[in-house]
């Protein structure tokens, strides 16, 4: 009895320890953004960095948000970024679902071998695509728009993958129900399947939006005029051009220019772990 | 295959023999309305091909094309408008480049301890938010938080995070009494100040890959080894690590090509150049060096199949090392 104690004591006393120890690396782990807010409401950070590093700042001041609101690229680059990731996600997220779809659902010729190219587009990096896609919208004057972001994401492997995974578990006899009734494909695709696609719908939003919205190498070389840089863009020429020189307005810049995907993050985190678990452990 | 068909055939023969006119007479209509069937199914087949043409389309124009023309650009002086065939002297120069094989090193050399580090320190957070009883959910969303957040704006917090005189990094190693390397500003530490921030921005993706694979694990597993007199830690080495071994390959094989391709926070901190002194200079940094800012398409193309091929041969290698069926 009394053994028997002592070992629930031990379980606990380390059930508290794990606690404590996933806590403290937590805080280690968030204290990069706590001291980048910290900065940012710093007035006095605007002249020199506050040093030793604190987090709480010594003249709370909202000084270097107004600088960062009033240069006017930020807001500039917000709408940009807007404009191509919601077009982008829009044009990627409903090409997967009827392709998807079709390699589900569908019975034609060359299936098993057009899923397997789709399949190995998965293996294929940005890097040897730059430099023929550069040239290609090139030769159509597309360049210095924002079609070159738009297009691409059409092909995406691994939405098209976790698209026809979902719509496998969908039955079969739903088409066939559908079918006797003489609803065409396309009809049973639209009314049938694909109200039922919401939870893969949601997913495959999620992932579109974080990959376009965070993109930057392909941005960087299609883009040359200041004022179609997306935020990432903003954000890296801002860096480069001024370094560490000026901690105030980094930090609030670089405070405004992850809100909007950590409030979406906090608001939807459970479905974007659940996404990228999904990703994941089917990819 | 060819065993049933054999078996099949003398069948068949036997049937032809055995079968009355009448029931012959049955299997004609049979066949007609097989043909009927497949027929139809053909019909109905090629509109399959329109639910596809846009994924289709986008295949051919941003995915094959792309990879042809980079191979035959590779074999080109080119700079966009002009072009010569020089046959194979592009991958000459990439392959006698001090500068590609610094960047080779470079992007190894990082992916290396990136993946070293993060893999197993993710497995232990997952295995530890995992068994413990309370605020999962919150640890979770906590420790995946850094990875939501874009790769360009956490590069430009650990400008500042790794600075040598203000940054908290040094500040907090020197009140421990320990020495304060330069991080980012000295090329003998930066490529360990670009490994600390993919760390920091990986280890959550692992952890939410690894959290959802360990309790995907059969409990009824552990209910055995536990009457079996199993502790804790015992269950943990013996079940639970054997039974990672497939996410842990996933994990390796995703980890090494985003690794090969590192480029967005090496641009954003050491430029395309990679400084200090092409330190963190990446393969994917070298690429745009040479064909952004030089303009050498050629060039740059035949680094991207060298590039190309080194992640196809590493993959393989991996898929190999880990056991794992394509």
């Amino acid at each position: 009895m009394n053994n028997n104690l002592t070992e629930n004591q031990m379980q606990r006393l380390t059930d508290i320890l794990k606690f404590f120890v996933l806590l403290v690396c937590g805080v280690v782990l968030m204290a990069p953004f706590i001291w980048m807010v910290s900065v940012g409401f710093d007035r006095t950070a605007n002249i020199s960095m506050p040093f030793p590093p604190r987090l709480i700042p010594q003249e709370l001041s909202g000084f270097n948000y107004g600088i960062v609101f009033e240069n006017g690229r930020l807001i500039q680059s917000y709408i940009n970024s807007g404009i191509v990731t919601i077009s982008s996600v829009l044009i990627g997220v409903s090409a997967s679902l009827m392709a998807g779809y079709a390699f589900s659902k569908g019975n034609f010729k060359g299936k098993k071998l057009l899923f397997i190219i789709v399949l190995c587009t998965l293996m294929i990096p940005m890097e040897p695509r730059l430099i023929p896609l550069y040239t290609l919208f090139n030769s159509v004057d597309l360049l210095n728009t924002f079609w070159p972001l738009i297009l691409p994401p059409i092909i995406n492997g691994m939405l098209i993958f976790l698209c026809k995974q979902f719509f496998d578990q969908l039955p079969d006899t739903l088409r066939e129900a559908a079918q006797i009734d003489g609803a065409g494909e396309f009809r049973i695709f639209f009314k049938v399947y694909l109200p039922l696609a919401g939870p893969i719908a949601a997913t495959m939003v999620i992932l579109a939006f974080i990959w376009s919205w965070n993109d930057f190498m392909w941005p960087l070389v299609v883009l040359n005029s200041q004022e179609l840089h997306t935020v990432p863009l903003y954000l890296a020429s801002f860096s480069l051009e001024n370094g560490t020189s000026l901690g105030g307005l980094t930090m609030a810049l670089a405070t405004v220019s992850i809100l909007p995907i950590i409030v979406l993050y906090l608001f939807l985190q459970r479905y974007i772990i659940q996404s990228i678990a999904l990703s994941g452990v089917k990819g | 295959m060819n065993g049933n068909q054999a078996e099949t055939q003398p069948n068949h023969e036997q049937e032809h023999q055995l079968v009355s006119p009448v029931n012959h007479s049955r299997r004609e209509p049979q066949k007609g309305f097989a043909k009927k069937v497949t027929k139809k199914r053909s019909k109905s087949g090629s509109i399959w091909y329109v639910f596809l043409t846009p994924a289709l389309l986008g295949i051919l124009l941003f995915m094959v094309y792309p990879i042809f023309e980079s191979l035959r650009l590779s074999f080109f002086q080119s700079n966009g408008t002009n072009e010569t065939f020089i046959g194979l002297a592009n991958f000459k120069t990439v392959l006698t480049s001090g500068p590609f094989w610094n960047s080779v090193w470079n992007t190894f050399y990082i992916g290396i301890f990136q993946i070293l580090i993060t893999i197993p320190l993710g497995f232990i957070f997952a295995s530890l938010i995992n068994s413990t009883p309370k605020g999962q959910n919150f640890f979770k969303v906590v420790y995946f938080l850094p990875n939501v957040t874009s790769i360009v704006a956490a590069a430009m917090i650990f400008a500042f995070v790794l600075h040598p005189e203000m940054g908290i990094v040094n500040y907090v190693l020197d009140s421990l009494g320990l020495p304060t390397p330069g991080w980012l500003s000295d090329p003998n530490t930066s490529k360990w100040g670009v490994i600390l921030l993919s760390v920091w921005h990986w280890i959550g993706f692992v952890i939410i890959i690894c959290l959802a694979n360990l309790q995907a694990i059969s409990p009824e597993m552990y209910e055995a080894a536990r009457i079996d007199g199993a502790g804790r830690f015992q269950q943990w080495l013996f079940i639970t690590i054997p039974n990672m071994t497939s996410t842990f390959a996933f994990l390796l094989i995703t980890g090494w090509i985003g690794a090969l391709q590192r480029f967005n926070e090496v641009y954003v901190l050491g430029g395309p150049t990679g400084s200090p002194a092409r330190s963190i200079q990446t393969m994917g940094a070298f690429i745009y060096e040479r064909g952004f800012t030089g303009m050498e398409f050629g060039i740059a193309s035949a680094a991207t199949y060298i590039m190309f091929i080194i992640i196809l041969i590493f993959t393989f290698i991996n898929l190999k090392v880990s056991n794992m069926k394509l």
